[in-house]
């Protein structure tokens, strides 16, 4: 990439008010020098308290589900995983809102939109309800977490969770392009 | 049964579990890459703990100002524990404390008070 083309990237994230953005392969130290590194420019901002944890919460979930989900690990244990995706925040209409995008295996798309789905009809009050349901089931197969991030996402989310699923530019792909996103 | 003390660090709480004179302590944040690894063995130690007592007083003190979705289950698991000691004849007191403007933490221990009725569950408001 010349020069050029790094300054229209810039200018398109400043225009777009990117408060950060990340792009590569995610790991447990990455992510929590990252979280620090957010902390830090939300003590900078008028944003009340209550804006800045639970915008914390949303860059953690979506950041660890990068480093335990994407579908393009570079290690092959599951302790010191990394894995590739990309995550920004950035700020519009007076809301901070987080996007994650990483790549899932084709077979796990069906799956994802069954728990997705539902979540952008649910008011906060049956997200938090379903929440509490979840928390006392037992965990699900597949999951390194409670089954509880998507949830956790949308708990803490100002208005209905958004997310796609892109195909991969190559022909026979066995991976799909999942994008999350969240406004606080 | 020894006392078990590891220091906070960015992603784990400090755990300060003083069996010998039953007062355990969780205080920080906890967000780590493997929330079963971490939460797992602390899980073991205090149920070989909890096992030996009869009519003890224990007083748990929880200090967690964010936790993620993969420590919740475990923290869950923790508290079943103590509220399993109590009814088997324990008295624990959980001192919950949460920043005052935190209703996600707070909700939270409101949940454990209500799944686990045996714990003397108390909340405390931090005030900035």
């Amino acid at each position: 990439m010349g020069l050029i083309a790094f300054h229209r990237f810039q200018d398109l994230a400043r225009e777009e008010n990117v408060v950060f953005y990340y792009t590569g392969y995610f790991s447990q130290a990455m992510v929590t020098a990252m979280g620090d590194a957010l902390r830090r420019r939300l003590d900078r901002s008028d944003a009340a308290n209550v804006t800045r944890r639970k915008l914390f919460s949303v860059f953690m979930e979506m950041a660890q589900n990068v480093v335990h989900y994407s579908a393009d690990p570079l290690t092959e244990a599951d302790d010191g995983e990394i894995r590739r995706g990309a995550l920004w925040v950035g700020e519009r209409d007076g809301h901070f809102y987080v996007v994650c995008a990483n790549p899932v295996e084709n077979d796990k798309v069906a799956r994802m939109k069954e728990k997705l789905e539902p979540l952008r009809s649910m008011t906060n009050a049956d997200i938090k309800a379903l929440y509490k349901e979840k928390l006392r089931a037992d965990g699900e197969a597949g999951s390194k977490g409670a089954g509880l991030g998507f949830l956790t996402v949308a708990r803490d989310a100002c208005e209905p969770i958004e997310f796609d699923f892109v195909d991969e530019p190559d022909e026979g792909s066995t991976t799909t392009l999942f994008y999350l996103k969240a406004s606080i | 049964m020894q006392n078990v003390y590891l220091a906070a660090t960015a992603a784990t709480p400090e755990v300060d579990f003083r069996f010998d004179t039953h007062s355990l302590s969780l205080k920080g944040e906890s967000y780590p890459e493997n929330a079963q690894a971490f939460y797992g063995p602390l899980l073991e130690m205090t149920a070989r703990y909890l096992a030996g007592l009869d009519h003890a007083r224990i007083v748990v003190d929880v200090q967690l100002a964010y936790f993620n979705s993969s420590s919740t289950k475990l923290l869950m698991s923790l508290f079943e524990l103590f509220n399993d000691a109590a009814v088997k004849g324990n008295y624990v007191t959980l001192n919950w404390h949460y920043d005052e403007d935190d209703d996600t933490i707070l909700e939270f221990g409101e949940e454990i008070a209500d799944d686990y009725p045996a714990l003397d569950f108390v909340a405390h408001a931090l005030v900035a």
